[in-house]
């Protein structure tokens, strides 16, 4: 018979048959191959077939179901090498995230990568997806992060970017990290902020989920009667999956997931597949939140062990302190008594003495030297009373004002100009009142002593990190180094008394309460005294 | 002529107190402890007392404690070489406080501006 398919031919021309397309040229040649792929499907086969059965061969009636059969097999072959390639691209992805789930320990990588990997078309391509986490308390689940366009619009573009820049899971992910999570943190803040349920609700979808450690599919959810409606009208959508993340018996948290734009349907190997990739995400969640809490302890502990060296040194600091505040108070009282009694009966002979008696310039002398001890016994008093501070909360702005009302005389007599900047928002300041009020006069009154008459003196007050700072400037000739450190140095080592221990007197009660004085001389001139007050609780 | 009486248990302040009041005409009376005051006290009447806070192994707070107590109307007038007893409460209780020093001004002043307030008090 002659057949119009080139069936029975074990080669044929190109002209003999027009379903061998470019690149499949071999087939002319190859008998076997050809009708396999090519004479099953073919219109002309069939033709051939029905004359066939007109023929009367045996073949005739067996021949359509084997081929039949032969589709089938077939179609069911492509199926599964389809679902095949599927779950090997899938293995590769899950391979991918599952190095970096598993190395990481930062969680806004293991987030962005896990949120990239649901969301991104070569992930699992859902639309949008929520991150729910139990707090720290472990009494709430709360809305965390969601990523995923708001509207079609955002939508698209993103797609089209996305489709546009090829990048690999990875660098999608690293991507967001850097440009969009603190973006997609706020982004959905609205929608996250209503997403709050106590672990308690038993009966609550998301508890749900983590009890039975599985993930569930809500279908139809503005109409299900198993469902608090309130949730689908929050995420604005009728069909979402929620999928409990669970490490080690610990529920660390919820993703839903949803297809709000395309309104795709979720089918069961969606669920599947983000069931498989749920574990390591819980792991690696549960893992960076450890280490980050890990990370703040250690962090805790080192300045703690900070604190603790600081506060050793300071003790033992204080103890010589007290020594020499408890050696100089003794002494200062028992020469008080001898020295008042000497300079008092001068004063008294002073009094009655004749105006040109030549015994009166040592007297004279005798009552100065004596007020100048009393002074300096004064001074040590005061150093030795420094020791022992009484702190509590203060406003700076407030002493200030009261310690340069009482200086108002003497920059008057000086007739130097104070200007006052005191910053209206200040903490208060935990000090010692009567002492930070004296060394703000002392520190005021070495500047009037340093500045020429008609000189400008500015006070000002102003925030620094967790201080407060204080400045006094003033305009006279600027210090020498020389000077500077005798201004400072403890006890007397200038040939004014006075001044020196008043200086020295300050840094020390300031630095025994956590604060510093610091000066600092413009070569232009002019002085600046800087005063640093912690506002610390715990530094006293 | 307002009657003083100072108790200090140092001789030589004793005499440098009774010297310089004096000169500003005041009857000085003084007393080397707090015992002889009490005893002074009761026997004579006074216008005001400076008393020392330290004086040996007795309280000058306690003594002001007792003419609060007992003779409320006498004024008293703490003096003495500690600056810091000005934090102590019950220094409080005295109707001045003066820190001891060769230039006796100040106490002449407290005393005058004592006396002052108290005649003033008495004739209102």
């Amino acid at each position: 018979m002659d057949w119009e398919c080139c069936w029975s031919r074990e080669e044929v021309e190109p002209e003999n048959c027009p379903y061998v397309g470019e690149g499949e040229e071999d087939l002319y040649t190859s008998h076997r191959r050809r009708v396999v792929e090519k004479c099953v499907e073919c219109p002309r086969f069939k033709n051939d077939l029905a004359r066939m059965k007109g023929s009367g061969s045996p073949l005739s009636d067996v021949l359509p179901f084997i081929l039949t059969e032969f589709q089938e097999q077939k179609a069911q072959m492509e199926a599964m090498l389809s679902f095949l390639n599927s779950k090997t691209r899938e293995i590769k992805f899950l391979r991918e995230v599952g190095i970096v789930l598993q190395t990481s320990l930062d969680l806004d990588e293991v987030l962005s990568i896990a949120m990239t990997a649901i969301t991104a078309g070569k992930g699992f391509g859902m639309n949008r997806a929520f991150l729910l986490m139990t707090d720290k308390e472990r009494r709430h689940i709360r809305g965390y992060l969601g990523v995923g366009p708001r509207d079609y619009e955002e939508a698209w573009r993103t797609w089209e970017d996305i489709g546009r820049s090829n990048f690999t899971l990875k660098e999608l992910a690293r991507d967001f990290q850097k440009t969009k999570l603190s973006y997609e943190k706020v982004k959905f803040h609205d929608i996250l902020s209503q997403l709050t349920v106590p672990l308690a609700d038993q009966g609550h979808i998301f508890n749900r989920a983590l009890q039975g450690k599985k993930p569930i599919l809500v279908e139809n959810a503005l109409n299900n009667p198993d469902l608090d409606r309130g949730l689908a009208r929050i995420l604005g959508v009728d069909c979402f999956l929620i999928m409990p993340l669970i490490s080690r018996n610990r529920r660390i948290g919820v993703i839903i997931a949803d297809n709000c734009i395309t309104q795709k349907p979720i089918t069961l190997q969606d669920m599947q597949s983000l069931e498989t990739f749920a574990f390591p995400v819980a792991f690696a969640l549960e893992r960076a939140s450890l280490y980050e809490r890990l990370q703040e302890e250690v962090a805790k502990q080192k300045s703690a062990n900070l604190k603790l060296r600081e506060q050793q040194e300071l003790i033992v600091k204080m103890e010589k302190m007290a020594l020499v505040g408890k050696i100089t108070s003794s002494i200062a009282h028992s020469i008080r008594n001898p020295l008042m009694v000497i300079g008092g009966f001068a004063r008294t002979l002073l009094k009655g003495s004749a105006e040109d008696d030549e015994k009166r310039s040592y007297l004279e002398s005798i009552v100065r030297e004596t007020r100048q001890l009393e002074d300096v016994l004064s001074e040590v008093l005061d150093y030795s009373e420094s020791l022992f501070p009484v702190t509590d909360f203060w406003d700076l702005n407030e002493l200030v004002t009261k310690a340069l009302a009482e200086l108002e005389g003497a920059m008057e007599q000086a007739e130097v100009v104070c200007r006052q900047e005191l910053s209206s928002d200040l903490p208060m300041v935990r000090i010692d009142y009567k002492q930070i009020s004296y060394c703000l006069k002392t520190i005021t009154s070495t500047a009037l002593a340093c500045m020429e008459q008609g000189g400008e003196l500015t006070v000002e007050s102003l925030n620094d990190g967790d201080g407060v700072m204080l400045r006094i400037s003033d305009s006279g000739k600027p210090l020498t180094q020389t000077a500077q450190e005798a201004l400072t140095a403890p006890f007397f080592q200038t040939q004014e008394l006075g001044e020196g221990g008043g200086l020295s007197l300050c840094k020390s009660i300031l630095e025994r309460q956590g604060n510093s004085l610091t000066i600092y001389s413009r070569p232009g001139g002019g002085n600046t005294y800087s005063i640093r007050l912690l506002t610390r609780k715990e530094n006293i | 002529m307002a009657k003083l009486l100072v108790v200090d248990d140092e001789a030589n302040i004793r005499l440098l107190y009774a010297q310089e009041l004096s000169d500003e005409g005041y009857s000085v009376v003084t007393a080397a402890s707090a015992l002889e005051a009490v005893e002074k006290l009761e026997s004579d009447s006074f216008d005001l007392a400076v008393i020392d806070i330290k004086l040996k192994n007795e309280s000058g707070i306690e003594l002001l404690q007792r003419i609060v107590k007992e003779r409320h109307t006498l004024p008293v007038i703490l003096c003495t070489a500690f600056s810091c007893y000005k934090d102590d409460f019950s220094a409080w209780l005295a109707d001045g406080y003066v820190v001891k020093s060769s230039d006796l001004q100040e106490l002449k002043d407290e005393i005058s501006r004592v006396l002052a307030k108290r005649q003033k008090a008495a004739f209102t």
